[in-house]
């Protein structure tokens, strides 16, 4: 591949030729696919969904051509919208991190101290939740979390509480809550990927040479893992962006996150109003990805997978 | 209306299923022995009731099955119009099958016929929204009275002011229910008779609602007295704003479904809600607490339900043939034993009063077809974007 890269390089025939077009589109055949998957699943889909933001509703639930900013002000203007917003980042940012702080030792302690084969075992038990669907899991968590659930009832069993508590499920700690355990297998998978590649005696060197072991944490493991915590706040923080069935069925009347509101707008069909909170939401999420995509190095990436 | 099904006796099931298979069994022999026969729409139904209304004891005329168009069409209802033993039977004995789709809420299925229009052939819809479609140019008017099996009907099902047209009725009338509250008389006192009780804070997180932020905010319209539920002015949204605010704290949960809102009075982790008639009969089915019921003194919202005819359906020649047998009176007693809320078909009460099911039946209401008129009946509102708002300036954060 390397040779015949250099070759082409070197007997380039002039640009415009025939030979040369054809070389070029010979090479990008194998990208069509994608481009078309890409351009059909996703730009095509978002293009239109920012046309239809920029029209309106009428009252017949029809959508009338009608340009104008109106639907984008409703969310600057409108502070319920920013707040709810904000909310929303506040619980990415935190579940984020919560997952990281579990995943991490999690990963460490798996990796360092567990033979390859239980390593095995113990990641199949991560991914097991995944062969139950998403809406029966988080069911699952009303039943355990609820005012007659299983850990209320363990909790009184053992005698630390004398009543049930209402804390734990329809407020935001339930939303918290049944979010780090939805998305901990992803945190959790990604830091493996970037942990097993890790040469663990390198941390023994970094002591011996001095460093205390939270500097050899920080100064020899962070940045040799850097590249599986950054994909693991992709995974956890964007999602959550858009996270709406956990806070429906969790949340109560107080958990309510920006998707929810959102979602408001299309269940009644007013399509381009939503599609307008939809589309600020897709934007912050770009921002988002720019900025972790330029905090990885082209290298990471090519050595450590 | 409501997708769920709930429980009940085998006894009680198998004795429905066995009146309703006995009906189509009948109705095939008699279609098929029938001579009679008729090209028109209208009359070929007749030929697909003359099974089931001679088990009815209607004495329809029998034409001859051949008369009968088969095959399959399309039809976007709720999942409680039908149940699968009912199709098959039809499916099996007259060779008419429906392809159901399901869909969630009135402007779902609005929404997605004005993409598809006649690739469905026949749509559920309530209330209001039914003229609505028809004047949006969607569904056609036809003479109900043409069809045998709507003898069977109350006669005010067949008479709805909102579904009369000069060019005919716009739908076969199915279902109805008022919103009523719920509440568990051990924990709720005094007494309640208004939608005040959602919002007295000594119920702080014991309230559930069915995630619908249209209906809610409807009947914190009706107990703010707004005149149109639906279509509120300004005024109206901002004074039902303030009244949802008082209720916000209450809420335990938004209900995604008549399910979550039964386990959450079966549980006592809530004690008042809103629903459906029957409500209280499902929490008790379950094994929850006895629960009172009322229908709020400032009026209440509710919904009614009708099968539509899709101008232009590519199989709309099917639609008449499948209501005359799909609506016979067996059927629907059966259908009301699964589902429980009251259905518009007269003969299918006079099924379940022989069978003994009378108490059940008019606890929900279903010799009592005339309510439908005191509830502002679902449809589309004029303020619909701005209640919205409304709601989400209360619900967000």
């Amino acid at each position: 591949m390397t040779s015949e890269t250099a070759g082409g390089a070197d007997q380039a025939p002039l640009a415009g030729s025939a030979p040369g077009v054809r070389a070029r589109l010979g090479r990008a055949v194998p990208f069509v696919p994608g481009f078309l998957m890409l351009a059909f699943l996703f730009l095509i889909p978002m293009a239109i969904m920012f046309v239809f933001s920029l029209w309106r509703t009428n009252s017949d639930f029809n959508v009338v051509a009608d340009w104008n900013l109106n639907n984008y002000a409703r969310f600057f203007n409108q502070p319920v919208y920013l707040r709810t917003f904000a909310k929303t980042l506040v619980m990415g940012t935190a579940v984020t991190a919560a997952g990281l702080a579990l995943a991490l030792p999690f990963n460490y302690f798996l990796v360092r101290y567990v033979s390859r084969g239980l390593q095995r075992a113990v990641l199949l038990a991560v991914i097991v939740p995944f062969w139950t669907s998403y809406l029966l899991r988080v069911y699952a968590w009303q039943a355990i979390l609820g005012e007659t659930g299983a850990l209320n009832q363990f909790l009184m069993g053992i005698g630390l509480i004398k009543e049930p508590t209402t804390l734990l499920v329809y407020n935001d700690t339930g939303v918290f809550i049944v979010l780090i355990y939805v998305y901990f297998p992803f945190a959790a998978l990604a830091l493996y990927a970037a942990l097993e590649k890790f040469d663990f005696t390198q941390l023994n060197a970094a002591q011996d040479l001095g460093a205390r072991p939270d500097q050899a944490f920080r100064y020899i493991l962070v940045p040799q893992i850097r590249t599986g915590i950054i994909t693991a706040c992709i995974f956890v923080f964007i999602p959550i962006l858009g996270e709406f069935l956990t806070p429906t069925l969790v949340g109560g009347a107080e958990g309510n996150l920006i998707a929810n509101l959102v979602v408001n707008f299309f269940r009644q069909s007013q399509i381009p109003e939503g599609s307008a909170l939809a589309i600020v939401i897709a934007a912050f999420v770009t921002i988002v990805l720019i900025i972790f995509r330029r905090s990885l190095r082209v290298e990471d990436v090519v050595t450590r997978g | 209306m409501t997708d769920l099904m709930r429980d009940y006796s085998r006894r009680q099931f198998l004795k429905v299923m066995g009146a309703a298979a006995g009906a189509v069994g009948l109705g095939s022999i008699a279609a098929a022995c029938s001579t009679a026969a008729s090209s028109s729409a209208p009359a070929a139904t007749t030929a697909a009731t003359a099974g089931a209304t001679a088990a009815a004891s209607s004495g329809a005329v029998a034409p001859s099955a051949t008369a009968l168009p088969t095959g399959t069409f399309n039809w976007m209802t709720w999942g409680d119009h039908s149940y699968p033993a009912q199709l098959d039977a039809i499916a099996a004995a007259n060779n008419i099958k429906a392809n159901s789709t399901l869909f969630s809420d009135n402007i779902d299925a609005f929404t997605k016929l004005k993409e598809v229009g006649g690739q469905l052939d026949m749509v559920s819809g309530d209330a209001l929204w039914v003229p609505h479609y028809f004047e949006a140019g969607l569904i056609e008017a036809w003479d109900i009275n043409a069809l045998n099996v709507a003898k069977q009907l109350y006669s005010i099902a067949r008479s709805f002011p909102i579904w009369t047209k000069p060019e005919g009725y716009l739908g076969y009338p199915f279902g109805w229910s008022p919103v009523q509250i719920y509440y568990d008389p051990a924990k709720v006192s005094p007494t309640p008779d208004s939608w005040e009780v959602l919002l007295d804070p000594k119920y702080k997180k014991r309230v559930v609602v069915e995630d619908q932020p249209v209906e809610i905010m409807a009947y914190m319209g009706k107990f703010t007295g707004a005149a149109n539920a639906y279509s509120m002015t300004p005024d109206e949204i901002s004074k039902a704003q303030d009244a949802l605010r008082q209720l916000k704290p209450n809420v335990l949960t938004l209900a995604n479904q008549a399910t979550d809102t039964i386990a959450k009075l079966k549980t006592g982790e809530a004690w008042i809600a809103t629903g459906n008639l029957g409500t209280e009969a499902r929490v008790k089915d379950q094994g929850g607490p006895d629960l009172k019921v009322f229908t709020p003194k400032e009026g209440t919202i509710g919904w009614m339900d009708s099968e539509m005819v899709v101008k232009g359906g590519t199989n709309e020649n099917l639609i008449m043939p499948f209501l005359e047998l799909a609506e016979q009176a067996e059927y629907i007693a059966a259908n009301f034993m699964l589902n429980g809320r009251p259905l518009f078909n007269e003969a299918a009460y006079k099924i379940l009063v022989n069978q003994g099911q009378q108490e059940r039946a008019d606890q929900f209401l279903y010799n009592k077809p005339e309510t439908v008129n005191t509830m502002s009946l679902k449809g589309p509102g004029t303020s619909t974007q701005a209640v919205i708002d409304a709601f989400n300036e209360v619900w967000g954060a």
